[in-house]
């Protein structure tokens, strides 16, 4: 037994990792000021200011009705995607999958300032509609239209849980179905969706989570409109009263969770299962594509017009715009085309260093953190000691936490603690609050590939007298090695882009691409942020281009 | 004896003269302590919202005057910068030497905490007397809130000249401006909120304004760089209440921007700078508050970073000297003054919100 106790001491110091942040927050909830003021007093006033606010209303109310938007546009559009790439012979397969996934790593920034540049009231594809077609029918700020986008841009979270069920699912049943003369469509609905319907539930559950933590999408898109989200109206509370209301932030932070943590565990409830539903496998064969004939073309064109919809167009926007120094109805392009706003990348205190620092977060960092992953991975596999079975449980509260507010919390927690006080405004509270936003998702990563490591070997080790340390450093982590450079990669697509987390952690040393995005765009400085998404979306390109080149699944 | 007395001390003068060759002319010779030990402390930690094509101008010149200090200079928002700034303070690990913001209440609220520290700037006979406080708050700049039209958008005979003839204009033709007026929402906006807040202590021109909007849904933002941007593309036509060096910095680069300074009157915000109790190199901040304050320094506001010096003996692109020659008794400056605290009150805010969007909903 006394072996077991260092998996109790990995599960409790990630337990106060995780509860560190998640008690001050609720904490602050409790009290009239900043918990670090004088005046700070033990009380519900800020519950009472919250609930009264009819902002606060409104924000909820649109935050859950662009939750179930999104799951009516991603759930069905991902699940057809994820049917025709992986059972039908739509052309062009081999390269589809990867373009599939690439919204999933493109930042929200960029793509919402690239549908302003392309598709907004003077944007080139309108201006150029206004020219040949007529008045354009559309407005980007609509809230129809922010439905629109989140709802497109989240088609690759479902396809991503649908594909890998369709793939686990055998194919003789449809083939059964064809032979007996159903076509394609009939097929697809009356074989296959009843075979993956529970993991599609799962796709549903998360889409709708995601919904709630929107920030970077609303913010840019539904702002002219005042139009608020949780997320968006909780940054509101850094100014509306004067000073930052950090005590009601903290409160719609706990009024997220109330929503998002009962979302995170039916979905991990319902993903058991469903991955019990998929072992139930069929003979290893390879699955007999479904033909789709004339209609082939059809569904290529229908993913290809959603490709140029979630990814051409903003890019496209976001890179014009990065060379020219004004656009618009008033501007003629050939006038002010420039490569200033990349030179301006030096002039621009920080900017510069953000690029190198994401890079360090991003390759360094990912992974240490894959490390961190990795080790309480280790501690909770095949464990059924109590205390890691509540880990498997405490490290979905990150996942219910705005990334922006973790990062906050994140710099007071280095703030206010003694020994941590000098690394304050140095990459490793950047490092920390990444890790602990992504810790569920890499974690989830980490075990399916130590998972895959079958139980016999280990057996066998063991019977020959290994102990548990050579057992993981000799067998589990060499057979698992593949997974985990995949998980490095991936950690380093996510890190990249990620945008939110580092906004209050801004300080000079810190900065990273994603925050630096934000406080340009909201200081205003617009050629600088183009010219940075640009290098920004460059550097994914170039993770997924390895990814590619590599064999590694993107989709993991 | 005596002798070696007055060579000694000579020798000392010399050498501390000799140390101190750049104290700028003018200065008392005591000066050269401060600088002394500011280049001992050799770094200056900077927090501001200023943006940075704006202030990289000054800090070229300020590196260039006094080489051994090091800067670092932070950009934030103006309420993440005061919440940075107060969090360290409480924590006992403040970075900052030097707080500059054009967040008046905020600066101000920081005296109100207690948190800054006092120190008689050299400079102070040169300053206007409405922008210092108790030697703790400094008003740098003299900056005129304007409004931003686009030149191709709104012909010549319409540009408004008084926020009169704006609400005359948008009532006149509001199918023109439907969906092309910006604002600041001064719920999200601190500074958006406080300036509008002072256009309605001058008088109830403001609420005939905002009710003209009304009616063509003019759009609201947190910053004035968005504004600006979206005039420029035009995507707006015209902005009421931008900061006028950002506008005129925009318009250096893009030739479709114009600006107004409303005839009837035009506030004048100033960036207030302070020195923070807790500042690890406060001689560091005294320096260049000095050099802020100083002939030099407000020839580089006034040519380079277009931020209109305050200083009414300098003469320049943007200067208060210039704008006071052209509307004299117009301007009306924001004093700083404890009064400076009532915008941060919610019992204020909350009701002045509901006021505006009754306002905009012709209420």
């Amino acid at each position: 037994m006394r072996r077991e106790t260092w998996r109790s001491a990995v599960a409790g110091s990630a337990a106060l990792f995780i509860l560190a942040p998640v008690a001050l927050v609720l904490y602050q909830s409790f009290l009239s000021a900043p918990f670090y003021s004088a005046r700070a007093k033990l009380g519900l006033g800020s519950y009472a200011f919250i609930l009264n606010d009819d902002d606060f209303w409104a924000a909820l109310g649109h935050s859950l009705t662009l939750s179930a938007s999104m799951v009516l546009i991603a759930v069905p559009l991902g699940s057809l995607l994820a049917f025709l790439n992986v059972r039908t012979d739509v052309p062009g397969r081999r390269w589809l999958e990867p373009a599939i996934l690439l919204p999933l790593f493109v930042s929200p920034m960029v793509l919402a300032f690239g549908f302003i540049v392309s598709a907004g009231p003077v944007g080139f594809i309108t201006i150029w509609w206004q020219n040949h077609i007529g008045p354009a029918g559309w407005n980007i700020y609509s809230f129809a239209a922010l439905i629109l986008v989140v709802g497109l841009t989240h088609v690759p979270h479902v396809y991503i849980y649908v594909s890998a069920a369709l793939r686990t699912v055998p194919s003789d049943l449809e083939e059964a179905a064809r032979v007996a003369g159903a076509n394609p469509f009939q097929v697809a609905r009356r074989v296959t969706l009843p075979l993956i319907w529970p993991t599609i539930a799962v796709a549903g559950v998360l889409v709708f989570f995601l919904g709630f933590e929107l920030f970077g999408l609303p913010y840019v898109l539904g702002d002219p409109e005042g139009r608020l989200v949780l997320a968006t109206y909780l940054y509101k509370l850094t100014t509306r009263l004067g000073t930052p209301a950090y005590n009601m932030m903290a409160v719609v932070v706990v009024a997220i969770m109330l929503f998002t943590l009962p979302l995170v565990l039916l979905q991990r409830r319902m993903l058991r299962s469903a991955d019990r539903h998929a072992t139930m496998r069929g003979k290893a064969s390879r699955p007999k594509l479904i033909p789709l004939g004339k209609w082939r073309w059809v569904a290529l064109a229908l993913i290809v017009t959603w490709l140029l919809f979630v990814v051409v167009i903003p890019l496209v926007g976001i890179t014009f715009r990065s060379f020219v120094s004004a656009w618009g109805s008033t501007v003629t392009v050939a006038d002010v085309l420039t490569l200033e706003n990349y030179r301006a990348i030096n002039n621009v205190r920080g900017v510069g260093r953000s690029i190198v620092n994401t890079l360090l977060i991003a390759i360094v960092g990912g992974l240490l953190s894959v490390c961190v992953f990795t080790l309480l991975a280790l501690a909770s596999h095949r464990s059924k000691q109590w205390s890691t079975r509540a880990l498997d449980f405490l490290v979905l509260l990150p996942r219910a936490m705005p990334g922006i507010i973790a990062g906050l919390v994140v710099f007071w927690l280095f703030l206010f603690i003694e020994p941590l006080k000098p690394y304050v405004t140095t990459l490793a509270t950047v490092w920390i609050a990444y890790t602990l936003v992504w810790l569920p998702f890499g974690l989830r990563l980490i075990s399916n590939s130590l998972g895959q490591v079958s139980r016999e070997l280990e057996e066998a080790a063991a019977v020959t007298g290994a102990k548990r340390t050579v057992v993981a450093r000799q067998v589990i982590l060499p057979l698992a090695k593949h997974g985990m450079i995949a998980a490095w990669l991936l950690t380093f697509l996510l890190y990249v882009r990620e945008y939110s987390t580092g906004i209050y952690l801004f300080a000079p040393g810190t900065e990273v691409m994603g925050a630096m995005l934000v406080n340009l765009w909201t200081s205003g400085n617009i050629d600088v942020v183009a010219s940075l998404s640009v290098i920004n979306s460059a550097a994914i390109a170039v993770g997924i281009a390895l990814a590619l080149r590599f064999g590694i699944r993107l989709d993991a | 004896m005596n002798r070696a007395i007055v060579a000694v001390t000579l020798g000392l003068f010399c050498a501390v003269a000799a140390n101190a060759a750049d104290v700028p002319a003018g200065y008392p010779a005591e000066y050269a302590k401060i600088l002394d030990a500011a280049e001992k402390e050799g770094r200056l930690v900077i927090y501001a919202n200023t943006e940075q094509f704006a202030v990289n101008p000054i800090l070229e010149d300020f590196k260039a005057a006094f080489p051994k200090i090091q800067v670092d200079y932070l950009e934030l928002k103006a309420a993440d910068l005061y919440t940075r700034a107060t969090s360290e303070i409480a924590a006992n690990t403040l970075k900052a030497d030097f707080i500059w913001s054009s967040a008046m209440d905020l600066q101000y609220q920081l005296v109100d905490e207690n948190a800054v520290a006092t120190y008689a700037s050299v400079e102070k006979p040169n300053m206007p007397s409405w922008a210092l406080y108790k030697d703790q708050l400094y008003g740098v700049t003299f900056e005129p809130v304007a409004i931003v039209y686009n030149k191709k958008l709104v012909p010549e005979a319409d540009v408004p000249q008084t926020r009169d003839a704006f609400a005359k204009l948008l009532e006149t033709k509001k199918a023109d401006y439907v969906g092309k007026v910006a604002m600041y929402d001064p719920e999200r906006s601190g500074l958006g909120f406080f300036v509008i807040s002072h256009d309605a202590r001058v008088g109830d021109g403001i609420w005939k304004l905002v009710k003209a909007m009304g009616p063509t849904s003019p759009k609201l933002y947190v910053a004035t760089g968005q504004m600006l941007e979206k005039v420029g593309s035009g995507e707006h036509s015209i902005a009421y209440n931008i900061i006028g060096p950002y506008a005129l910095l925009k318009a250096e680069k893009d030739p479709n921007i114009g600006i107004v300074m409303p005839k009837d009157y035009t506030q004048i915000l100033t960036r207030i700078a302070l020195i923070p109790k807790a500042a690890p190199h406060p001689n560091a901040g005294k320096v260049f508050l000095d050099y802020l304050l100083s002939k030099r320094g407000q020839q580089v506001i006034a040519d380079k970073a277009l931020l209109y010096s305050i200083r009414a003996d300098i003469q320049g692109k943007a200067t208060a000297a210039k704008l006071i020659a052209d509307m004299g008794d117009k301007l009306k400056p924001i004093a700083i003054t404890p009064a400076l605290l009532d915008d941060l009150d919610p019992a204020k805010r909350l009701p002045f919100y509901k006021k505006f969007n009754n306002a905009l909903a012709g209420k």
